[in-house]
């Protein structure tokens, strides 16, 4: 490397998943000197996203993961000093498990929508794999092979033809869809799924499969298309993330959309949930006097604080029960149960109506929904707040492994860390991400884990005028103390899929490994792509193109007091907790930063770019070598204003 | 910043190794100035700097890298809802220039792919230590795609060309991109920022 690390710095911060990067923005903020490091390619850790064939690569990494452990680099030891000792940091972190790929797309490159044959061929062997679930994964898994070797000529193309490559693509696409809009005209007028479904299905067989159709080939070539979320979370449009972001300005590195729809499942189908004051009074599915109440209800739970006669005898009760006793509706009850307060059914009355009360609170700041989705992917948030720590000085360094903590004996103290080039970085404190930490120091730690889902798909669940809507869905559980699993699909407008597919994201507390938690819920929304003997309810239903679980590990609950022998300025993050907002990861970094930095302001506002001027530029001339810090002044401070809308009613 | 004080806006990102002038071709453009020996621009995120084309007033956002190309840890975020990209060597440094396929690479994976790349060899006031000759960066350039120019941050050659007919550029794209009028696919800056989404509908 021609530039060499500084060595000198107040605060080394290993990990850049949301927490560490929130703590990276803040130190360097308030004027510390601040490295931040990650031993992988890619900024986020397990709040990463990834493009598909990013996606597969890290796939890849983890399955190796398990059985390759590298050599043990012996040499950083003869560099720790008598008087100190040495805490070995973890080489690879193991918080991925029991990964499971299915592919359902078509393999063929040819295949397009105008060669129904060919795919009915592929189907017939497929439908084997639904009928008798997904989990006969023998086929599955010899063309999740094919995937990798698939992959990495791609990855690989040099730029050089590569931009030409892609030009010579588009023209191939473009042609392909005439071929298929001719093909449309002429065998079949309405392509569309809907609209098929509305006729009475009279067809032959080989008009059905009339859906647009994506390959999986297509899926690698349009890879960078898709930003698949390791986490699957939203921003609470009042939530203390989105706080942060707004007062320390890091918004602007980001762009954001709405969700657009809550869903409920009910006896087996896909409903929206009417939240809003509008949605309520649009909505076809709810009788009048079924508006009347839960209008009458949203209104009490927006200030049931000052009405405790409502409640008070049920405090202790379940929020389930209680709702019983407002006269409404099995329906409605379902709807404020899961979909508003998204609490369990296990919940007691007080919890409901303060997770009822947020939600209304949410509700309108920024839409119809109280949620917020990053364009690009959740990944982004992280790194925009390594952005903001960067422009504040902070130095970053990908690819970039530290061996051990160097603690100072008589102190007890880390003052070091030593990287793999073997050389000393010295500062004050220390963050680190608990994947990095040393299986010795995590003996005793107990850690909980998270079922994930991801799907590739074909169409939403729930299909109106629009095809591009953010949904979120709770499916409750069908017996009762399990989780509720929790849905959110995404569009291609939200850039993390491409056109002609949806992006799906599935989670919950685990229980079992991911498939088992998650499979239930993905068949009854979901059916395999290229079934032959489709009946009708299956058809409804969109198809899967491909599938993704895994388990990841939740250490959100940790006590620092359970990590063995680590220095007191050792400061240990969590990885992504279960919940759908990140209020865990901004209270996680407030709380470090306070406890290192009491008397330091936590991410104030940066100067406004826009009313920067700049001072003594012609004033002193620079002496060879030194480096100049440019002053940068605000002139007018009126920044923000704008940020807060009174959209609240 | 108010909404009605210009006509358009356009992102504009710089990236390059580090050394090749960067920062200095965005002061020289914004400010006029030429700072030697210039360390790390703290608390800088972009400057701003409206420009008027044929009577339209255009307002340059010019991002810099904030040093995370030092170790190759561009935050892919940097690149998103750029406009146009300012590819950027320098022509007394070969390993500068050899680094150009990496980057090319990086706008490939996380740009958008409607983005203008200008490519820039700066530092023609040093011609006589120059490592990479014009006919090559030339022909690069070509096989890429891309517009190319030479310049001097010190000397003040070519900057404001560098950048009014990038702005030129983009405006005319601009316009095309109105009358095509995809609407499926969104163009660069399509999602809301959190202080445009307060602000009631800009759609």
């Amino acid at each position: 490397m021609a530039d060499n690390l500084p060595t000198e710095f107040d605060v080394v911060i290993i990990g850049t998943g949301l927490p560490e990067s929130i703590l990276a923005a803040a130190c360097s903020r308030s004027g510390q000197r601040v490295l931040h490091v990650d031993s992988r390619s890619y900024y986020g850790g397990n709040w990463a996203s990834f493009s598909f064939s990013g996606l597969l690569s890290w796939l890849k990494e983890c399955q190796e993961n398990s059985d390759s452990k590298e050599e043990t680099a012996a040499a950083w030891q003869d560099l720790i000093h008598e008087t100190e000792e040495a805490i070995a940091l973890c080489r690879k972190a193991e918080t991925i498990q029991h990964t499971e790929v299915f592919c359902y797309a078509s393999q063929n490159a040819e295949d397009s929508v105008h060669e129904i044959g060919a795919l009915q061929k592929d189907a017939s062997s497929v439908s084997d794999t639904l009928t008798e679930p997904l989990h006969s994964a023998e086929m599955p898994e010899e063309r999740q092979s094919d995937i990798t070797s698939n992959e990495i000529p791609v990855e690989q193309t040099p730029r050089s033809d590569s931009k030409v490559s892609l030009e010579e693509s588009d023209t191939e696409e473009s042609l392909d869809k005439e071929k298929y809009c001719g093909e449309k005209t002429c065998v079949h007028p309405v392509s569309d799924g809907d609209m098929v479904e509305n006729k009475p299905t009279v067809e032959d067989s080989t008009s059905q499969p009339k859906r647009n159709t994506i390959t999986y080939p297509q899926m690698v070539k349009e890879s960078r298309g898709f930003n698949i979320d390791l986490v699957s979370k939203l921003l609470y449009s009042q939530g203390s993330l989105i706080d942060l972001l707004i007062k320390s300005n890091v918004s602007r590195y980001a762009e954001f959309k709405n969700v657009t729809r809550i869903l409920a499942f009910r006896e087996g189908k896909v409903e929206q949930v009417p939240c809003s004051r509008a949605d309520v009074f649009n909505s076809k599915e709810l009788t009048m006097i079924e508006k009347r109440m839960l209008m009458k209800f949203l209104t009490f739970c927006l200030d049931y604080e000052q009405h405790p006669d409502e409640y008070q005898d049920f405090q202790q009760c379940l929020f389930s029960e209680y709702l019983k006793t407002k006269k409404l509706t099995p329906n409605l009850r379902h709807f404020i149960l899961h979909s508003i307060a998204m609490t369990s059914d296990s919940s007691c009355t007080l919890d409901g109506l303060k997770a009822t009360k947020n939600f209304l609170q949410c509700l309108g700041r920024y839409g119809n929904t109280p949620f917020l989705f990053p364009l690009y992917g959740q990944g982004e948030i992280p790194q925009c707040f390594c952005r903001m720590c960067a422009v504040f000085g902070g130095i970053y360094c990908l690819r970039h492994k530290i061996q051990c903590l160097v603690v100072d004996k008589e102190s007890g103290r880390c003052k070091a860390v030593i990287d793999h080039f073997g050389q000393r970085i010295n500062a004050n404190y220390f963050i680190v991400e608990d994947s990095y930490l040393s299986k010795e120091t995590c003996s005793t730690v107990q850690y909980k884990q998270i079922s994930r889902a991801v799907l590739i798909t074909d169409q939403s669940i729930l299909k109106t005028d629009s095809d591009q809507q953010i949904s979120i869905l709770i499916v409750p559980p069908v017996e009762p103390g399990a989780c509720s699993v929790r849905v959110t699909e995404l569009c291609s407008s939200t850039m993390t899929c491409i056109k002609g597919t949806y992006l799906v994201h599935l989670s919950c507390e685990s229980s079992k490994t991911a498939r088992e938690d998650l499979e239930s819920v993905v068949k009854k929304l979901f059916t395999p792509f290229a079934e032959t003997e489709v009946d009708e309810e299956e058809l409804r239903k969109p198809r899967l193109l491909w599938a993704l679980y895994f388990n990841m590990r939740d250490s959100s609950g940790v006590s620092r007091s359970s990590y063995c022998g680590l220095p007191c300025n050792v400061y240990v993050c969590s990885g992504p907790d279960s919940g759908l907002g990140s209020e865990h990861a901004v209270k996680l970094a407030e709380t470090v930063f306070q406890e290192i930095f009491p008397s330091e302001e936590f991410c104030p506002p940066p100067p406004n770019p826009e009313d920067i001027i700049f001072d003594g530029d012609d004033k002193q001339p620079d002496v060879p070598g030194t480096s100049t810090v440019t002053v940068a002044k605000l002139e007018s401070p009126e920044e923000g204003e704008n940020l807060e809308s009174p959209l609240q009613n | 910043m108010s909404m009605e004080d210009y006509d358009f806006l356009f992102k504009i990102v710089l990236i390059g190794n580090a050394g090749v002038g960067k920062t200095c071709l965005v002061r020289r453009f914004t400010q006029g100035l030429f700072p030697p020996g210039q360390g790390a621009t703290i608390g800088v995120d972009f400057m701003i700097k409206t420009v008027e084309i044929n009577g339209e007033k255009v307002k340059l956002q010019i991002w810099d890298t904030a040093g995370q190309e030092r170790f190759r840890s561009i935050t892919q975020s940097y690149y998103r809802s750029a406009n146009a990209l300012i590819l950027t060597y320098d022509i007394t440094c070969e390993e500068s220039f050899r680094c150009l396929p990496e980057w090319l690479r990086e706008i490939e994976q996380y740009a958008s792919n409607k983005v203008i790349t200008v490519l820039v060899g700066n530092k023609i006031d040093l011609a006589e230590r120059r490592e990479v000759s014009q006919q090559r960066a030339e022909e690069f350039s070509e096989a890429q795609d891309m517009y190319y120019l030479e310049t001097s941050a010190k000397e003040s050659d070519n900057v404001e060309k560098l950048f009014l007919d990038l702005a030129c550029r983009l405006i005319s794209e601009a316009r095309q991109n109105t009358l095509v009028n995809n609407v499926s696919s969104p163009l660069p800056g399509e999602g809301k920022s959190i202080s445009y989404l307060t602000c009631c509908n800009f759609n």
